[in-house]
């Protein structure tokens, strides 16, 4: 019993720590990634590990239009992060909590996330915010339709609602699901840049407020508040990282090969969404929902291949 | 026999409540008490039998011809929300409608109130043909009235005839209904049929049901009458119709269908497809909302399509003999219909105090009312996020049941309807985030956008504690939900007779999971907040006690500027049927001024149905020349007719040889 048990603990330890300690390196590599395709020497890796430790010192600012609800959206954010990732598998390693249909509570948890973010948006009574705000529920409440399908497609050829299950999936893999698993994750991949606000859809390190998406609704947070807001982006690039990479990862026989495989996709994906950012230009705003669109599509057509 | 005895105690109790609050000086305290007796006795009937109390039945005789009652679990499930809103709703109302009002309105508002839960229980509990339409229509008879409460003005008025017009339409099919079962059940006691004999007539019977019941429940195309009808009611109303009213629709189809042998295998799809429309179209509706009672009149219609989803899913399982799949849909959708009942009352609740406060309906005139009505704010936040479907809350819940009904549907091979209703589920989400993003963040949140907001307040006590406890319940539901299994699994039985308990052992497990990881959310929440009142280690700045908001750094921002509801929702107006926007035309390097408007009217119900109607009745005007007012031509009427009589006598025999 202890035998069995203990790595098992041991797992789980490490995937807590994973989540706890790793995220705010991945923005780090991608900007690190960035730089050097620029011809700079960039930011230090770990400077959000810096940021977050200044910003814990610091005493916030609140406007005398804000209420509680100011507070909800960064709170919300990094709980509803830590929670949802208690369920994803990272790699191969399974997930501590699993179940049937853990794989919806996975995804509301990030609408919860994101409707907290956009009441806190809308709390400060400012107009570019307010403006973040609209232009965050339109563009999610289409990619969402994305994240369904796709989940829609790997639950009908595993039979299992289960996030383990699902995205473990190529263990079985046949011919006949290899064409709607690289659909699943090409329309995947555009939810992961449209959700962790990256260009095409979004830049996060424009200038112009009015040409921004997810950066103008957290213009009023300062102090802690912005600490939580910054971890809780960085957690959703790992989790929703996770959730694309585990497919795709070969299965190896030994735990310590299979999380070493999962951090060295992790920083290839870091890495991949460091080269799109330095090889294209945002979207014209009115472009995004295009974009948004081919990704339900990607989705929604590998979900027919797997129906017929 | 105790059980049925009490919910007809019950039924008496809000009648006799009713009559008393008509008297000319009424005893409020009296009526009041009344009506919540007959709540409790009603709810811990339904919570007895519910909880593996055994069916009680009363057998009594109408004119000589035996009648029944019973309750049964499924009774029971809507006896539940119906007594635990219209307590709530009574208590409310106390303040929000104060008796003594000009015209009387606070005394026919009680009345009616009173006989509407008195008739709604009697309807639940009815086995007869004939009862259960006297109940149907004394409750849509003071629907009619109660709609109408504030009769002086025109809207109201149209609001009441065209909810009339509806539901008397819905009631000819029943009566057509009725005589059906009649003719096959040999009488007018309902009893279940126990084979399939005549495919006609069942199928007859359940059309008859389908469009009888979904004008009740506002199914597509039927819905029309209920957002004017849903905003023009006194808010407290607004909520008891749209809690349990409507679901009176979904009661009537589930009784009716678990009473014949069968329901045809497409007849679910079909059912589940037409759900996830009214879905869809109801949530896209209440995004174009400026009035926020008719946004959550356009949410009812959305949840609504929600839960007959999961009855054409229930169905669809009975269809193919699937005991999982039946129980996953019928128990998701009586999941779906409590926790709607609970969250849409409270959202009702808090619009009403808020036109309490500040005695305006349109959103665009509102605006940071959570500075002036915190309690408000903090107690109508749960429903908003549960409306949305987000966890921890109770709609989270229903709508996972509901995932795994679709999902296990997709996995057993009826592959269409379920993933039409998948990826409506997941689009009506979406959208209804948007829409209540839009609600909360509008009325509660930045800065007043007209004087109305001034003198706004917290309302009453009394009108607070019902909300409060319905917020409660809300969060108590999503993380107690494996509790409810048993009883929903009672439900299910009675819905499709010979299923099973098969929720509780099967969905228990993972039920216990999703509650852990709800609370681990919550105690997160919990710390982060605790972090961030801890105070931080550098000295505090005494300047900073009275900031604008930053918004970089233009602080001298005018409040006109700032996102409108009408703005947030911008980006889906161009796909929404019901609104016209006329844009200003601007020409030129200076144009002068311009002006933008945006109007809404309801798709179906005023832009294609309206204008036909009045067509039709400007045509049936002709028939006017047959009324000349003289009293001659009528007795001439009344000759023709027994002389037509008459001579068909005569000839009876002939023709018909």
């Amino acid at each position: 019993m202890i035998r069995s048990l203990l790595p098992t603990m041991l797992q789980f330890l490490l995937h807590g720590l994973t989540v706890l300690l790793l995220p705010p390196l991945i923005p780090g590599l991608i900007a690190k990634t960035k730089a050097l395709m620029a011809g700079r020497k960039g930011p230090p890796v770990f400077q959000l590990y810096y940021d977050l430790a200044k910003l814990a010192r610091k005493q916030a600012v609140f406007s005398r239009t804000t209420t509680w609800v100011f507070l909800a959206g960064p709170v919300g954010g990094v709980a509803a992060g830590l929670a949802a990732s208690s369920l994803v598998p990272f790699g191969h390693t399974p997930a501590p909590v699993s179940f049937e249909g853990d794989v919806i509570l996975f995804a509301y948890l990030f609408g919860l996330a994101r409707f907290l973010t956009i009441l806190s948006a809308l709390d400060t009574g400012s107009s570019f915010e307010g403006m973040g705000a609209a232009r965050e529920a339109t563009f999610s409440a289409l990619a969402e339709p994305a994240l369904f399908l796709g989940f829609a497609a790997l639950a009908k050829a595993t039979s299992s609602l289960s996030l383990g299950t699902m995205l473990a999936f190529p263990g079985t893999l046949t011919a006949r699901f290899t064409g709607p698993l690289i659909l699943v994750l090409a329309g995947w991949a555009i939810v992961y840049l449209t959700e962790n606000s990256r260009i095409p859809v979004d830049d996060p390190n424009t200038h112009l407020e009015l040409t921004m998406i997810h950066e103008v609704m957290v213009l009023d947070h300062s102090g802690r508040p912005l600490a939580l807001v910054l971890y809780g982006a960085s957690l959703k690039l790992l989790v929703l990282g996770a959730l694309i990479l585990t497919p795709a990862l070969p299965r190896a026989p030994h735990a310590w090969q299979n999380w070493l495989a999962f951090y060295a996709a992790l920083a290839g994906l870091a890495l991949g969404v460091g080269l799109v950012e330095s090889s294209m230009a945002r979207f014209r705003m009115t472009k995004v929902p295009q974009f948004l669109v081919a990704g339900v599509l990607a989705t929604g057509f590998a979900f027919l291949l797997m129906l017929v | 026999m105790l059980d049925v005895a009490l919910v007809l105690a019950s039924s008496g109790c809000w009648f006799a409540g009713a009559l008393l609050s008509a008297s000319s000086r009424p005893p409020e305290r009296l009526a009041t008490g009344l009506g919540l007796l007959g709540s409790l006795l009603a709810l811990g009937a339904a919570l007895h039998l519910l909880l593996g109390g055994a069916t009680s039945g009363l057998v009594f005789q109408v004119w000589g011809l035996p009648a029944r009652l019973e309750l049964d679990a499924l009774s029971a499930a809507f006896l539940l929300p119906l007594h635990l809103v219209g307590g709530l709703g009574l208590i409310y109302g106390q303040r929000y409608w104060p008796i003594q009002t000009p015209w009387g309105s606070g005394r026919s508002l009680r009345f009616f109130y009173g006989l509407l839960v008195a008739a709604m229980t009697l309807l639940f509990i009815a086995r007869h043909g004939l009862v259960f339409l006297v109940a149907w229509e004394l409750m849509a008879v003071s629907a009619f009235f109660l709609v109408g409460t504030e009769h002086e003005r025109p809207e109201v008025r149209r609001a009441s005839w065209v909810y009339l017009a509806c539901t008397h339409t819905g009631t000819l099919l029943l009566t057509a209904m009725v005589i059906l079962m009649a003719q096959r059940m040999g009488g007018l006691l309902w009893i279940a049929l126990p084979t399939a004999t005549s495919p006609l007539f069942e199928g007859g019977i359940l059309l008859l049901a389908l469009a009888g019941f979904g004008f009740k429940a506002g199914v597509l195309p039927l819905h029309f009458w209920l957002p004017s009808a849903h905003a023009s009611a006194p808010s407290h109303v607004s909520a008891i119709l749209s809690a349990v009213m409507l679901k009176t629709g979904i009661y009537g189809l589930l009784r009716v269908s678990s009473l014949l042998p069968g329901i045809p295998r497409g007849v679910g799809g079909a059912l589940l497809a037409l759900g996830a429309l009214t879905a869809v179209y109801g949530v896209g509706n209440a995004l174009a909302q400026r009035d926020y009672k008719r946004l959550l009149a356009y949410s009812s219609i959305e949840n609504l399509g929600i839960i007959l989803m999961g009855v054409g899913l229930g169905w669809t399982g009975r269809a193919t003999h699937d005991p999982w799949l039946t129980a996953l849909g019928f128990g998701g959708a009586l999941f779906h219909l409590w926790n709607h009942s609970l969250f849409k009352s409270l959202l009702f609740y808090g619009a009403g105090a808020i036109l309490h406060a500040t005695g305006t309906r349109d959103m665009e005139a509102l605006g940071g009312l959570a500075r002036r009505m915190p309690r408000t704010a903090l107690v109508l936040f749960p429903a908003v996020l549960a409306v949305t479907a987000l966890p921890p809350f109770n709609a989270f819940l229903s709508e996972w049941f509901l995932y795994r009904g679709l999902f296990s549907s997709l996995a057993r091979g009826y592959p269409w309807s379920a993933a039409l209703g998948l990826v409506a589920l997941a689009l009506a989400g979406g959208l209804a985030a948007v829409a209540f993003a839009r609600f909360f963040g509008t009325l509660f949140l930045g800065s007043p956008r007209s004087e109305a907001v001034e003198h706004a307040h917290d309302p009453a006590a009394s009108m607070l504690l019902p909300m409060a406890v319905l917020a409660g319940l809300c969060l108590a539901v999503g993380l107690g939900s494996f509790l409810l299994l048993p009883l929903l699994d009672r439900a299910v039985a009675v819905v499709a007779p010979g299923t099973p308990a098969l929720l509780a052992p099967g969905l228990r497990a993972d039920l216990h999971l999703l509650a852990g990881v709800e609370l681990g959310l919550l105690v997160l929440v919990g710390v982060g907040l605790a972090w961030l009142r801890r105070p931080e280690s550098q000295i505090p700045d005494a300047a900073q006690a009275d900031l604008p908001t930053w918004g970089c750094g233009y602080a001298a921002a005018a409040v006109r500027a700032q996102y409108t509801g009408s703005s947030f929702a911008d980006a889906w107006a161009p796909i929404q049927p019901g609104l016209r926007r006329r844009l200003p035309h601007l020409r030129g390097l200076f144009p002068g001024g311009a002006s933008f408007r945006q109007a809404f009217r309801e798709p179906f119900g005023e832009v294609f149905l309206a204008p036909r109607v009045a067509r039709l009745a400007e045509r049936l005007l002709r028939f006017r020349r047959l009324q000349p007012g003289h009293l001659s031509v009528y007795l001439l009427y009344v000759l023709l007719t027994l002389l037509g009589v008459f001579l068909w006598m005569l000839l009876r025999a002939r023709l018909l040889g």
